[in-house]
C-alpha cells in the first residue's frame, strides 16, 4: 500500500478566523492517478489545493508527498511554496503579462538554473504537447482563453513536477472550447502520466476526468470513490443530489428473504441491492436517478413499483416532464413524449434495484 | 404588436436639450478660461507693449527673455530638480506602498494613515520649518553640530540644490505616491506571483522577476506625473532658492514680474516656452502609454493572503518607516512650534527664550485679519463653485450622451499639466484685457476662479467615477418610477454622490488655504489671502511669526482633513485612487 500513495493528506485542518474551512480532511492519491475534488463553491475545496501547494499554511494535520512531509504544524514543518516542486494551473492562468509565451512557459526551468540549450528544448516539447507550437514569440496577452491555459499548462509541467494541481480550469472557458478542453485534458494526462489534482464544482467534468473523486462540503470530506460509485451509490443525501438530479422516497426497511425490501408508504415497495445494513422497521430514504427510472401506464403494481399521480406536466422540446405526486412527496421525472398521460392518471414508477441506494433517514 | 403605442419620442427631448445646453456651457466657460488665457499668453509673448497699451508685435520678447542666461538656465534647473527628486522619491514610495500592501510588516494601517496625513501638511510651512532647523546662521541642526569634533562652520545649508531636493524628500508628492502605489500593489491579481512562487521563485526573485515588472506601467505613468507635478513646484524654491539665486521657471517667472516695471513681456515668453515643452512631455506619454496598453490592466482575481513574510525585517521595515517619518515631518513641525515661541530664534541661552508675543502680534495684527478674512472667502468659493461645476461636468462626461467627451475631457486634464502661475499669468492677461477687470482684478474673486481653475483635473475625475459606479441604472430606475429629473438629482444622485462632493469641496478648500504661486500674481492689497501673507512674513525676516502663522495654517488643514476622514473621507475611493492633490 505505502508504495502506492504519492501524496498523503492526512486530519488537515484549516480555520479562518472562527470559520473552519477545511475540517479534518483525509485522502491519498496514487501515482498517476487523476483525483478530484468535487464541491460547490466555498466547500474548501480550493483551500485544500492551496495548502498542498503551500500558498496556504495549515492549522493541523499533516501533507506528505513522495515521502517527505510538506507541512505538519504539530512538529513546526512547512516547505516553503517554490520547495514544493508542484506544478499549477490558475483558475485565472496567471499568465504574466510582460512576458511571452516563450519566457511564461521557460520560468520555471530559468529560476531552477537550467541551461539555455535544455531550456529551450524543453520550452517547446512542452509547448507541442499542449498543442502550441509555433506560439512561442507570441506576447501572452495576444492570446484567446483557450490559448492561455494552454500556456498555463505547458508551463506547468514543463519541469515534470511531482503532482500536477488544477484549480477550475475549464470554468472561465466556454461551452464549446471546455468540451475540448476537458477531452484534451484527459489524453495529456494519460499520456504524461501525472498524477493530478483537479479541483472542480462541474460534476460532469469530474465524471467524465477522474479516476476517484471526493466530494467535499462545507469543509468536509462527504465521499470518496470512483465516478460510477459516487454517482450510482452516494452515501450521502449531498453527495447524491449534487452529482445530479435524485429522486427520494421515504419507507420502512423490511427483510423478505434475505433480502432489502422498503415498503414505500403504501404506494408500493422497492427492493435495495447490496445494502443491509438496516435493520427491520427501519424508517429509511431511498435514492435513485431520474434515468434509471421508467414511468409506466396504470396497472397492476409489480415488485420495485410505486405508484403516483400525475399533477401536472411540462413540454420540454424533446421530452416531457412530468410532476409526480407519490407517497406524500413531490418528484420530477421526464418521460419521453410517447408516454403522454393526462394529468390526474395514476402512473406506475419503476425502479432498477441495481441503482437504488438507502440511505438512514 | 399593433396595439403597442409606441413612446412618444417626444418625452426625451427635453432631457438630451438639457445635456446639449449644459456641455455648450461647460465647453464655453472653459474655452473663455483656459484656452483663452492660454492664447493670450501665446500672443501676449510677442506683444512688445505693457497692458492696456497699444499692442505692437516682435520678437522682442523672446530674444531678451533668452539672451538673459538665467532663463534657459532656470528651465535647466526645473528639469534638474523634478528629475533628481524622482529618483529617491519613486524608490521610496514603492518600497512603502510594497510594503503596506504586501508584507507582513506591523503596523501597516498605521503607516497608511500617516502617508495620508503627512500628504495634507502643506509644504510652505514645512520648508519654513527646515530653514529653522538647516539655516547656517540661526538653524539648530547647524548649531548643536558645532558640539561635534572636527566641525566648524554650518554644516548644513538649506539655500542649495541638495537642501531643496531634501525639503521635497518630506512634502506633498512623496506621501501621494505612495498612497497612489498602494493600491495598485494591492491589487495585483495575487494569483501572478503565486503562480512565481508555485513554479519554483524565492520571494526576492518573484518581487523582481514578477511583480515589479508586471508593475512598471503603472509605477512609470506615476512617475511621469510626479515628474510633471516636480516641474511646477514652486513654494520650496521659492523660499529657498531664491537667497542663493538659484531660478526655477516658476520663480524667474516670478522674479520678471516682481520688477518695476513688470516685464510681462519676457514672463510670458519664459511661459510659452515651459508650456510648448510640456506638450511635448504629455505627447510622449500618451505615445508610450498607447504602446503599452497590452498590459496596464493586470487587476487579476482573488484578494492575496499571501503576504511576503519580513521575519526580522519587518522591524527594520517598521522602524526606517518611523525614522523618515519622524525626520521629515515630526522633526520639522515640532521646531515650527518652538520657534513660533522664541522669542529670537535659534538663542536658546537667553535668560527667557520663550515667549507668546509672537502669536499676540500674529492674531492682533489687523493684516492677519484682512486675510484670514480673505482666505475664507476665497476657499469656501473655490469649494462650492468647484462641487457646482465639476459634479455636473463630472455628470456629463459619465453620461456618455455628449458631443465631444474628448474635448471636455482634455479641458479638464490642462491644469494638470499647467503650473498655476503660468495660469495666473495668463488670467491676468484676461483679466486686465476685457471688461471684467474690475470685477476679477486683484479681487478675492479672481483668485478664487483661478485656484477653482486649476481644481478641475481631480474634482472631475472624481465626480466622474462617482457617476459611473452609480451607472444609468440608478437613475433610470428613478426616472421609470416616475420621478421628474430635478426631483432624481437632487434626491436620489446628490445623496448618492454627497461623500464625493464633500471630499472634493475639502480638498479643494484645503488646496485655496495654501496655494501660493497661484494667488502671487494675482492678489491686491484687498485680496491678499493668509498663504501670501505667510510668504510676506518669510521674506521679511519676521521668521517667528511666520512659524506661528504656518503652524496656524497646518493645524486648519489637518484639522479638516480629519474631521473629513471621520466623515467618511477615506470612503471614497475614486478620488483617492485617481487622483492627486492639492494645488502645487
Amino acid at each position: 500500500m505505502a508504495s502506492n500513495v504519492l501524496l498523503e493528506f492526512s486530519d488537515v485542518v484549516k480555520r479562518y478566523g472562527e470559520t473552519t474551512v477545511v475540517d479534518r480532511i483525509n485522502f491519498t492519491v496514487a501515482p498517476g492517478e487523476f483525483f478530484t475534488l468535487l464541491g460547490p463553491s466555498g466547500c474548501g475545496k480550493t483551500t485544500t489545493l492551496r495548502l498542498l501547494a503551500g500558498l496556504e499554511t495549515p492549522d493541523a494535520g499533516e501533507i506528505t508527498l513522495q515521502g517527505r512531509t510538506l507541512a505538519a504544524p504539530a512538529r513546526d514543518i512547512m516547505v516553503p511554496i517554490d520547495k514544493r516542486n508542484m506544478g499549477m494551473v490558475f483558475q485565472s492562468y496567471a499568465i504574466w503579462p510582460h512576458l511571452t509565451v516563450f519566457e511564461n512557459v521557460a520560468f520555471p526551468l530559468r529560476v531552477r538554473g537550467e541551461s539555455k540549450a535544455s531550456i529551450k528544448k524543453r520550452v517547446l516539447d512542452a509547448l507541442e504537447v499542449v498543442g502550441l507550437s509555433g506560439y512561442e514569440n507570441r506576447g501572452s496577452t495576444e492570446l484567446s482563453g483557450g490559448q492561455q491555459q494552454r500556456v498555463a499548462l505547458a508551463r506547468a509541467i514543463v519541469y515534470t513536477p511531482a503532482l500536477l494541481l488544477l484549480d477550475e480550469p475549464l470554468s472561465n472557458l466556454d461551452v464549446k472550447l471546455r468540451e475540448q478542453m476537458r477531452v484534451e485534458l484527459h489524453t495529456l494526462h494519460k499520456r504524461l502520466n501525472l498524477a493530478v489534482v483537479y479541483v472542480t464544482h462541474d460534476q460532469s467534468e469530474a465524471l467524465a476526468l477522474s479516476d476517484r473523486i471526493a466530494v467535499v462540503n462545507q469543509g468536509k470530506l462527504e465521499q470518496v470513490g470512483s465516478p460510477a460509485e459516487v454517482y450510482e451509490h452516494p452515501r450521502t443525501r449531498f453527495v447524491g443530489d449534487f452529482l445530479g438530479r435524485t429522486i427520494i422516497l421515504k419507507g420502512t426497511m423490511h427483510k423478505d428473504a434475505g433480502r432489502s425490501v422498503v415498503d414505500v408508504q403504501g404506494a408500493g415497495r422497492v427492493t435495495v441491492d447490496g445494502d443491509a445494513a438496516f435493520g427491520e422497521g427501519t424508517g429509511v430514504r431511498i435514492l435513485s436517478r431520474p434515468e434509471d427510472i421508467a414511468l409506466l401506464p396504470p396497472g397492476e403494481l409489480a415488485p420495485n413499483q410505486v405508484v403516483g399521480k400525475i399533477e401536472h406536466v411540462a413540454y420540454m422540446g424533446d421530452h416531457l416532464e412530468y410532476t409526480i405526486e407519490a407517497a406524500g412527496r413531490t418528484l420530477v421525472l421526464p418521460a419521453h413524449k410517447r408516454d403522454n398521460y393526462p394529468i390526474g392518471t395514476a402512473v406506475r414508477i419503476a425502479f432498477d434495484p441495481a441503482h437504488v441506494t438507502a440511505l438512514p433517514q | 404588436m399593433s396595439t403597442i403605442t409606441a413612446p412618444a419620442p417626444s418625452s426625451f427631448l427635453p432631457k438630451l436639450r438639457g445635456y446639449r445646453l449644459a456641455e455648450l456651457f461647460v465647453l464655453l466657460f472653459f474655452c473663455i478660461v483656459m484656452a483663452l488665457p492660454i492664447l493670450f499668453m501665446l500672443v501676449g509673448s510677442f506683444n512688445t507693449a505693457a497692458p492696456g497699451q497699444t499692442a505692437s508685435y516682435g520678437v522682442d520678447n523672446w530674444v531678451r527673455a533668452f539672451s538673459d542666461p538665467q532663463t534657459l538656465k532656470s528651465l535647466w534647473m526645473s528639469f534638474l530638480f523634478s528629475v533628481v527628486r524622482l529618483i529617491p522619491s519613486l524608490a521610496l514610495s514603492v518600497i512603502v506602498a510594497w510594503l503596506i500592501a504586501r508584507t507582513d510588516m506591523p503596523g501597516g494601517n498605521t503607516v497608511e494613515f500617516l502617508c495620508w496625513f503627512a500628504y495634507f501638511v502643506p509644504d510652505f510651512p514645512l520648508t519654513l520649518a527646515w530653514i529653522l532647523l538647516l539655516d547656517p546662521h540661526f538653524g539648530f541642526l547647524n548649531m548643536a553640530a558645532q558640539y561635534l569634533p572636527f566641525v566648524s562652520g554650518p554644516l548644513f545649508n538649506p539655500y542649495s540644490f541638495w537642501g531643496i531636493v531634501w525639503v521635497h524628500l518630506g512634502t506633498g508628492g512623496i506621501w501621494l505616491n505612495v498612497m497612489l502605489l498602494t493600491p495598485v500593489f494591492r491589487r495585483l491579481g495575487a494569483s501572478l506571483e503565486e503562480a512565481a512562487r508555485v513554479s519554483g521563485a524565492n520571494t526576492f526573485t518573484t518581487l523582481w522577476r514578477i511583480t515589479f515588472p508586471v508593475l512598471s506601467p503603472m509605477i512609470i505613468a506615476i512617475a511621469v506625473l510626479s515628474f510633471i507635478k516636480g516641474l511646477e513646484s514652486f513654494n520650496t524654491e521659492l523660499l529657498l532658492g531664491l537667497p542663493a539665486r538659484i531660478y526655477v521657471y516658476g520663480t524667474r517667472i516670478y522674479d520678471y514680474l516682481r520688477q518695476e516695471p513688470p516685464a510681462y513681456g519676457e514672463a510670458t515668453a519664459l511661459g510659452s516656452v515651459f508650456l510648448l515643452v510640456l506638450f511635448v512631455l504629455a505627447f510622449f506619454y500618451r505615445s508610450y502609454l498607447q504602446g503599452k496598453k497590452k498590459f496596464t490592466v493586470v487587476t487579476g482575481q482573488g484578494y492575496s493572503t499571501l503576504r511576503v513574510k519580513l521575519g526580522k525585517w519587518r522591524y527594520v521595515a517598521i522602524g526606517g518607516f518611523a525614522a523618515w517619518f519622524i525626520i521629515m515631518m515630526i522633526l520639522p513641525l515640532t521646531f515650527l512650534v518652538i520657534g513660533s515661541f522664541m522669542r529670537r530664534y535659534g538663542f536658546f541661552n537667553i535668560s527667557h527664550p520663550f515667549t507668546l508675543s509672537h502669536w499676540q502680534n500674529l492674531l492682533g495684527d489687523p493684516l492677519f485679519i484682512g486675510s484670514l478674512q480673505n482666505s475664507l472667502i476665497i476657499a469656501s468659493t473655490v469649494a462650492i463653485l468647484g462641487i457646482l461645476l465639476y459634479s455636473i461636468v463630472g455628470y456629463l462626461l459619465a453620461s456618455r450622451k455628449l458631443m465631444a467627451p474628448a474635448l471636455l475631457e482634455f479641458f479638464c486634464w490642462l491644469p494638470w499639466v499647467i503650473p498655476g502661475i503660468l495660469m495666473s499669468l495668463g488670467l491676468l492677461w484676461i483679466f486686465l484685457a476685457t471688461p471684467l477687470r474690475s470685477v476679477l482684478y486683484g479681487t478675492v474673486w479672481g483668485i478664487a476662479l483661478a485656484l477653482t481653475i486649476h481644481d478641475s483635473p481631480v474634482s472631475t475625475q472624481a465626480f466622474k467615477s462617482a457617476f459611473l459606479q452609480l451607472g444609468p441604472d440608478l437613475e433610470e430606475a428613478a426616472r421609470v418610477s416616475g420621478a421628474s429629473w430635478r426631483y432624481t438629482y437632487t434626491r436620489i444622485l446628490l445623496p448618492l454622490v454627497g461623500p464625493v462632493a464633500a471630499t472634493v469641496g475639502m480638498l479643494n478648500f484645503g488646496s485655496a488655504l495654501t496655494s501660493i504661486s497661484t494667488p502671487v500674481l494675482l492678489y491686491s492689497a484687498e485680496s491678499r489671502p493668509l498663504s501670501i501673507l505667510l510668504l510676506e512674513y518669510s521674506f521679511t525676516g519676521e521668521i517667528e511669526r511666520a512659524a506661528a502663522l504656518g503652524l496656524l495654517i497646518t493645524l486648519i488643514i489637518c484639522f479638516m482633513m480629519l474631521i473629513g476622514r471621520a466623515f467618511g473621507l477615506r470612503l471614497t475611493g475614486p478620488s483617492r485612487e485617481e487622483a492627486k492633490p492639492r494645488a502645487e
